[in-house]
């Protein structure tokens, strides 16, 4: 029983340590991350990508839509690979930033570092995660424009 | 001599021109049939028409003024940036980005997209071939 409780917490805790799984999916990247980062799929949950992709028409106010084949390919493959870890816990919205841990990790971060133009919000996750569009969110990889190294 | 230079001219004029790849061309005879459907008076696709409206300014799908420039700069040969993101657009212009403009399904998409996002609608298929127009020539 013990061991399988620790099993279990091991699992949990290296479902985001930092790294989630690269969107390798050459579809997703030509149809979403022509015009944003790629997010990976594990960062959000799989209610959060079915919410996101029913109404592409008007995706944060601009439209991202999609034909209905390529739309259920992207459907089918962000739930397929969607997130479970802490990263997507108590949340269901359609934006990665109003997750519970997103936040956390990101409080320190002064407003005037966001706001700057280098960067511009929190969803630009290259600005400063310089390793993000291989999934690797790790600390050693930071580098914030106009401030540096954040480890 | 004047034969001579009427053919060098020609040359010329041939080597500048830009033209569309079968599948698109296929395409701008659709548009052309529908502005003809709409307007008997029409007379062809025009890329000073397609200029103005690349450039003229809209109250857009967000509520706020913007322009097909507003992404991609008022420079076709130069690329551009997703107002939103921040993420860089590459050149419009076939001249210095061959793959513009030379698939159906893309050039129908963004046409779809962007219309409704600068113009809060979609384009008229006289305001989709004047643009073209404009585009295959930078």
């Amino acid at each position: 029983m013990k061991k399988i409780l620790f099993i279990t917490a091991l699992g949990l805790s290296v479902a985001f340590a930092g790294s989630v799984a690269p969107a390798n999916n050459a579809q997703y990247q030509k149809e979403c991350a022509s015009c944003h980062f790629g997010y990976q799929p594990a960062l959000l949950n799989k209610a959060s990508w079915e919410k996101v992709m029913t109404n592409l028409s008007d995706h944060f106010g601009t439209d991202a839509s999609l034909g209905k084949v390529e739309s259920e390919q992207i459907l089918n493959y962000l739930v397929t690979n969607a997130g479970s870890g802490k990263i997507t816990a108590n949340n269901t919205t359609m934006q990665i930033t109003k997750s519970p841990y997103f936040i956390k990790e990101h409080r320190k971060i002064s407003a005037k570092l966001i706001e700057q133009k280098e960067v511009g919000s929190l969803s630009n996750c290259m600005a400063c995660h310089t390793t993000a569009d291989k999934g690797s969110y790790s600390e050693r990889a930071i580098v914030i424009p106009n401030y540096g190294r954040w480890e | 001599m004047k034969k001579t230079l009427c053919f060098i001219l020609l040359a010329l004029t041939l080597s500048h021109a830009k033209e569309f790849n079968a599948p698109m061309k296929a395409y701008m005879e659709g548009l052309n049939a529908e502005a003809k459907a709409t307007n008997p008076n029409f007379t062809g696709f025009d890329a000073k028409r397609g200029e103005a409206l690349f450039f003229s300014k809209h109250t857009g799908k967000k509520g706020t003024e913007m322009s097909c420039v507003t992404c991609h700069s008022n420079d076709l040969k130069k690329g551009g940036q997703n107002i939103n993101t921040n993420k860089p657009i590459t050149a419009l212009a076939p001249s210095v980005n061959v793959t513009r403009l030379t698939d159906v399904a893309e050039v129908e998409k963004w046409l779809r997209r962007n219309f409704n996002d600068v113009f809060a609608r979609e384009g008229t298929a006289l305001e989709k071939g004047d643009v073209l127009t404009y585009i295959i020539n930078q």
